[in-house]
């Protein structure tokens, strides 16, 4: 007996194309189908991928405003000699003003972790603890140096907005694993947007059948999920179908408007959602546990374990791609760092630590692909010189790390390194193309060959004025 | 810089205009030495630079001397938003036949150059439905289409137009484009606490009559920046007109405001008001991401962030962050002289009245005290009476015992009347309302919520802040427009103008706007409201005119219609009506094959844009469907709640302490009122709005509406309470309109919500679906009828099944793409 598709999956060792004609072959007949005459139609249905893939779903947690990677995961003992004394080379600031040359050097201890001795900052001791499991990238870099670009050229791999994220291209490129729950699911932070709100999870210029869907951040977590109780059942079925009816003769006339074909498909899944989704986010029947492992039983790390649960229970059930944001640049940490950082970092350590355990434990980190990171580091100098409790650091989009776990990434390696300030990536360098190309590789897809064709024009995740590198290094062999 | 090219560096000069081999840069590329490490340019770049040395190394035109503060480059300066607006010819065209107005010549043009042209107009009840949302918000009803479908006299359309123009319901419709760039709303948000603002609405109140009486657009920018220095002080007995400048400014009072909800720091909030309002400034009016310039200079655009202090230097004496007003005392009564002295004389009559009630009232009270005290054994009665009639704080420690061991007469009061005598009791409670009924005849109290200055203040200084951090200010900066525009922009703002007990400032910055030169204000606000028609702008970036905007589709198009409407007295509906007029407006929506291969986004305008009902549209249409409308304009707004399911929804909140719901409260059909009216609180949007992309503003404002496809849409459609209740009142207003005849109830519902007859199959589909709901509903109603319900509230009793059938219908037709898109 499997209980989930995703444990389906795993268990039965298949490649995604033959699990996917096998569900496809059982699925109901009201799933929508092409219209027929049509050029082009776009569905959730899912696709095979170009390669045998090794992740299946992603979890994002981003993490924005820039967490101070020379604080967290890149220590720099040179910073400790030159404490309190100028900084010797250039450095790249966001802007002159508040800026001053005193290299600020890290305030916490590092301790080597895991059988790969990884440094890891005390901040983040449930970090420490999954140190086996994770890849640390030390060499990011996107070189545009504000949120709002960064944010965006790490998710939707150009600096405008208005452009796919990357929950819209997995969406389009792979479908869904699941028919009863939306491909790409955010769940949002309680206290606010992230920089840039809801463009963070737009469909950009794909079809809007790939845009994220929010869900609350309180109960219920989505709304309207029960039908009316004169409708429970079959009424409503049939009050659906013949909705669809109407649409469908609509569309008719109108051929070619994908966004009234999109409504179609959200009718039906809504429908399905009624019960998959009320049982994907009711955490109620989790054990004391897990919880406690979330830290769902602590207020401090309550609201951030249980989006992190949530969101192993959404790719569990088969959602392709799931990404958390903190609130407005909450690691934006210009001024009073020796504060804010550890009030950061403990809102979301045990958290995301226990999401890899988990998963891990499920036997499903094999195939889900945790990300863990901000759109840029710090500098190693002293923002905001007015004394010790104020200073800060400036944001550093030349060199920062992030964190990748699962999906087919190496567990204990470090890949890259910034120079030994941990202002510019030097060694192995990342950009978010290079991120993009690999993560597309995880899953089977290639960045050269999955397009769109935008006014015309094929077009992918990465511009065409610009190219991406597959890590090899840090894939699992 | 060519001069430190030339001259290099510790290697010597880098290279040699017009001697390859002498260039010491070109001879590294060619052997892969430059760029370092496995960075390589390609063989055609190392080319270019070859030529461009060999050709001596020219220079668009001379370098500055000077590399210190800002430069605005050439290029920049002429980017085609900062050019003044200059009205072109007529393009030439051949399909002379389609052109309805001159805005279809621009648009041909440019349709004939890839071999296309319109698309042939619409029927006509596209075109009503077109047309009444479009310039209502609100759907036609079945008489207007048929009027209109039978008025096949030449001009009907324009009549129509007219008609429609002249609709009160045309300014509810197009404020609310308005006040989405303003960012309005009726709370401060901010802070978790989220206050209500009261009398926000004054504002909402003036752009809708804006909009109806077509106040020119020049006039109504100007009042709503500067309506208070058009009104001499002190503002008192104030005139509709007085009122309505002052009111006007509340643009300047919608930006999120914490200041008065117990901000973590109260300067640092201060100047967020202030950020915020630059910002709904700039991004309505300007086309502009001015708050990119706060911390540093605009990255992308020519804005040094000097120009952005000189923008808040505008307003910076209104806000005065020393002397600053909190969010509850930026009002102005209304209260008129002859106001007061009525409410004076009402007063004096209550308190005449009170004085008797207080005098009957101790007289009660005294008697049931003596009767009390009759029943105490004699030797204690009148230690008792002078133990209560001592002053409490006074009493001794015996008489403080003595009133404790005697709780009922130590406890007699007004207060406790009741308990004792019953009779007197309500005889002053009835003397009480009379009070207060004579009390509510005083004029109600009236505020309007402004921004003004204070008269005769000395206006304060604004700095530079370092890293926007307004704990580092640096230089002063005077008062300024844009400096990038250069003559045609606002220019130096006088710091003082002596003939106002204000400081003139944004007066003055206000007629420059609207001085018919600005090269961004008309073309912002036509793109505006070209988007409001077509579906995306001329600009697709209505509230970025930037480099990091788009570039216009049709740039003649956009030049020639700002300086038409600048030119023609700002007038709104004019222009609007030029749009309308168009036969690129009157299009039908179908995509032409060939065409959609090659613009699918519909740039070219070959055809009108299919579009989605915005939110408002949405709930206001089912609200007019189901004969439940309010029609009334203007007021307070309609309060909302949460409901048991911490969905927000119309109603009265009423909660007990312990946070669980009472009864539901009655709202006197306010329910019914258009979306406009109900309270627009930033932390509690009303969900069914707030699902359909209604903004909720707590990013201050919204220069373009997202139209998402999401599925918490559908299951809003499917099983929400508004849903469910509202296809009820429609399938009884459809009974009792057609008793007894479900064929003409089902051809009615389809006028009503589609704006066309039904089909004979559609009919009988229609009529299938219902006998067939009919058959199954009573396993489930009977469910629901058991189902207890929620706690706190009443069971309604459920329709009889005829009712929850055809319900169930009208529901699947709100819930069609049909209804939910306009063609």
């Amino acid at each position: 007996m499997f209980t989930s598709r995703r444990d389906f999956l795993n268990r039965s060792g298949m490649g995604i194309g033959s699990v996917a004609l096998s569900w496809l072959m059982q699925r109901e007949q009201t799933f929508a189908r092409p219209v027929s005459g049509k050029a082009e139609s776009f569905d959730l249905l899912p696709k095979q991928p170009f390669e045998r893939p090794k992740a299946q779903a992603m979890i994002s947690m981003f993490m924005q405003g820039g967490p101070s990677h020379i604080d967290l995961m890149d220590p720099k003992p040179l910073l400790e000699k030159f404490a309190g004394k100028p900084f010797p080379g250039k450095i790249k600031y966001d802007n002159a003003a508040q800026a001053s040359s005193t290299v600020l050097a890290c305030p916490w201890k590092y301790s080597r972790c895991g059988e790969s001795g990884m440094e890891i900052s005390e901040l983040l001791p449930h970090l420490q603890g999954i140190a086996d499991d994770i890849t640390i990238i030390r060499s990011m870099t996107t070189g545009v140096n504000n949120h709002g670009q960064s944010i965006h050229s790490l998710n939707t791999g150009r600096v405008t907005p208005g452009n796919p994220a990357l929950g819209a291209w997995l969406s389009y490129g792979l479908g869904n694993q699941t028919d009863e729950l939306p491909a790409f699911m955010v769940l949002k932070d309680p206290r606010g947007l992230p920089v840039e709100g809801v463009r963070n999870w737009s469909n950009g210029w794909l079809p809007s059948l790939y845009q994220g869907t929010v869900v609350r951040s309180k109960e219920p977590r989505i709304a309207n999920l029960d039908a009316p109780p004169h409708l429970k059942g079959e009424p409503q079925k049939r009050y659906l179908s013949y909705l669809d009816q109407l649409n469908r003769q609509h569309l008719d006339q109108h051929p070619g408007e994908l966004e009234l074909e999109a409504r179609i498909s959200s009718y039906e899944l809504a429908a399905k959602m009624q019960t998959a989704a009320k049982d994907a986010l009711d955490i109620s029947g989790e054990s004391k546990a897990t919880k406690q492992l979330y830290g769902i039983d602590d207020p401090a790390t309550e609201e951030f374990g249980t989006r992190c649960l949530i969101a192993r229970r959404l790719v569990e059930r088969g959602v392709r791609f799931v990404q958390l944001f903190t609130k407005n640049q909450y690691w934006d940490h210009h001024g009073t760092i020796r504060k804010r950082l550890p009030e950061s970092c403990q809102y979301i350590d045990q958290p995301a630590a226990a999401l890899v355990q988990d998963l891990k434990g499920r036997g499903l980190l094999d195939t889900t692909l945790v990300h863990w990171g901000g759109e840029m580091g710090r500098l190693p100098v002293i923002q905001n010189d007015t004394g010790p409790d104020k200073v800060g650091r400036d944001h550093n989009t030349y060199g920062f790390s992030m964190w990748l776990a699962g999906g087919g990434v190496r567990g204990g390696h470090i890949h890259g390194a910034t120079d030994e300030w941990g202002h510019h990536a030097v060694l192995d360098k990342v950009t978010h193309h290079d991120y993009h190309a690999t993560l597309l590789h995880l899953f089977g897809l290639d960045a050269n060959k999955l397009r769109f064709k935008r006014n015309g024009l094929p077009v992918g995740l990465i511009p065409p004025s610009d190219s991406g590198e597959v890590i090899r290094a840090i894939l699992k062999s | 810089m060519r001069r430190f090219i030339v001259k290099g560096g510790e290697n010597g000069a880098a290279i040699v205009p017009g001697d390859l081999t002498k260039s010491l840069l070109h001879q590294q590329l060619i052997k892969g030495e430059m760029p370092p490490e496995d960075k390589h340019l390609k063989a055609e770049e190392i080319a270019l630079i070859g030529q461009w040395i060999a050709a001596g190394a020219p220079t668009l035109r001379d370098e500055p001397e000077n590399l210190s503060g800002f430069t605005i480059t050439e290029e920049e300066r002429n980017f085609w938003s900062l050019r003044p607006v200059k009205s072109p010819p007529l393009p030439k065209i051949k399909h002379r036949e389609q052109v309805k107005t001159a805005i279809d010549t621009f648009l041909l043009a440019k349709l004939e150059k890839s071999g296309h042209n319109f698309n042939p107009t619409a029927d006509k009840t596209t075109l009503i439905r077109r047309l009444s949302y479009d310039l209502t918000g609100l759907p036609p009803s079945p008489v207007e289409i048929t009027t209109f479908l039978s008025d096949q006299q030449p001009g009907a359309y324009e009549r129509l137009v007219d008609r429609l123009l002249a609709s009160e319901h045309f300014g509810e419709r197009w404020a609310r484009h308005w006040l989405d760039v303003a960012g309005y709303s009726d709370s401060e948000g901010y802070t978790a606490r989220d206050t209500v603002r009261n009398w926000s609405w004054k504002y909402r109140d003036y752009i809708v009559q804006a909009f109806n009486h077509n106040l020119p657009f020049d006039q109504f920018i100007r009042e709503q920046l500067a309506g208070d220095e058009m009104v001499k002080s002190p503002y008192k007995n104030l005139s509709p007109e007085q009122q309505s400048k002052l009111a006007a400014t509340g643009f300047l009072r919608m930006a999120p405001d914490g200041t008065g909800s117990g901000p973590d720091d109260q300067k640092i909030a201060r100047n967020q008001v202030v950020a915020d309002t630059i910002q709904i400034v700039s991004t309505s009016l300007l086309g502009t991401t001015m708050m990119c310039a706060q911390c540093h200079n605009h990255r992308y655009d020519p804005i040094p962030q000097s120009d952005y202090y000189s923008m808040r230097a505008v307003f910076e004496p209104a806000f005065d962050l020393v002397h600053w007003k909190n969010p509850a005392s930026r009002r102005v009564s209304l209260y008129t002289d002859q106001n007061k002295a009525d409410a004076a004389k009402v007063e004096k009559k209550a308190k005449v009245m009170n004085d008797a009630r207080l005098k009957l009232e101790t007289k009660y009270v005294n008697e049931v005290v003596e009767i009390e005290i009759a029943k105490l054994p004699k030797e204690i009665q009148n230690p008792i009476r002078i133990a209560r009639n001592t002053e409490e704080k006074k009493r001794n420690e015996a008489q403080q015992l003595l009133l404790k061991d005697n709780p009922r007469i130590k406890k007699a009061s007004g207060g406790s009347l009741y308990l004792y005598n019953r009779k007197a009791s309500d005889e002053i409670k009835k003397l009480a309302a009379d009070i207060k009924a004579v009390r509510d005849t005083k004029p109600p109290l009236n505020y309007i919520r402004a921004m003004w200055e204070k008269p005769g203040a000395k206006p304060p200084l604004t700095h530079l802040f370092n890293r926007g951090d307004h704990q580092q200010p640096k230089e002063t900066v005077p008062p300024a427009g844009l400096t990038v525009l250069g003559e045609w922009g606002a220019g130096a703002i006088p710091d003082n103008n002596p003939d106002l007990a204000s400081t003139g400032r944004r007066l003055a910055y206000a007629e420059k706007l609207t001085n018919g030169k600005h090269p961004l204000v008309s073309r912002v606000l036509i793109n505006r409201f070209w988007s409001h028609l077509f579906g995306q702008g001329i600009v697709t970036t209505l509230g970025d005119f930037g480099t990091l905007g788009t570039l216009p589709t049709h740039p003649e198009l956009l030049d020639w219609m700002a300086a038409d409407f600048s030119s023609h007295g700002w007038d709104f509906k004019r222009s609007l009506k030029q749009m309308l007029m168009s036969a690129a407006y009157r299009q039908s929506s179908d995509r032409k094959a060939d065409l959609n291969q090659i613009d699918p986004q519909n740039h070219l305008i070959g055809r009108m844009s299919v579009r989605r009902l915005d939110a408002e549209s949405i709930r206001d249409s089912v609200l007019v469907m189901s004969e439940k409308f309010n029609p009334k304009l203007y007021g307070p707004p309609v309060p909302v709640m949460e409901d048991e399911v911490g969905q927000i929804v119309v109603g009265k909140e009423n909660k007990d302490g312990e946070g669980k719901p009472g009864e539901t409260l009655g709202l006197d059909n306010q329910e019914f009122r258009r979306s406009l009216y109900i309270q627009a609180r930033r932390s509690r949007p009303l969900a069914v709005l707030q699902s359909f992309d209604r903004p909720d503003m707590v990013e201050t404002n919204c220069t373009e509406r997202n139209s998402s496809t999401v599925a918490p849409q559908a299951l809003m459609l499917m099983n929400s309470q508004f849903i469910t209740d509202f296809s009820i009142h429609m399938a009884k207003r459809l009974q009792r309109e057609h008793p007894a005849d479900l064929d003409a109830q089902i051809k009615f519902a389809w006028n009503l919500i589609y704006g066309r007859p039904a089909s004979t199959a559609e009919a009988s589909d229609a009529l299938s679906f219902i006998e067939n709901e009919q058959r199954i509903l009573p396993a489930a109603a009977a469910v629901a009828k058991s189902a207890k319900p929620a706690k706190g509230k009443t069971a309604t009793p459920t329709p009889d099944l005829a009712t929850l059938s055809l319900a169930t219908f009208c529901q699947a037709l709100l819930s069609s793409n049909e209804f939910l898109y306009l063609n």
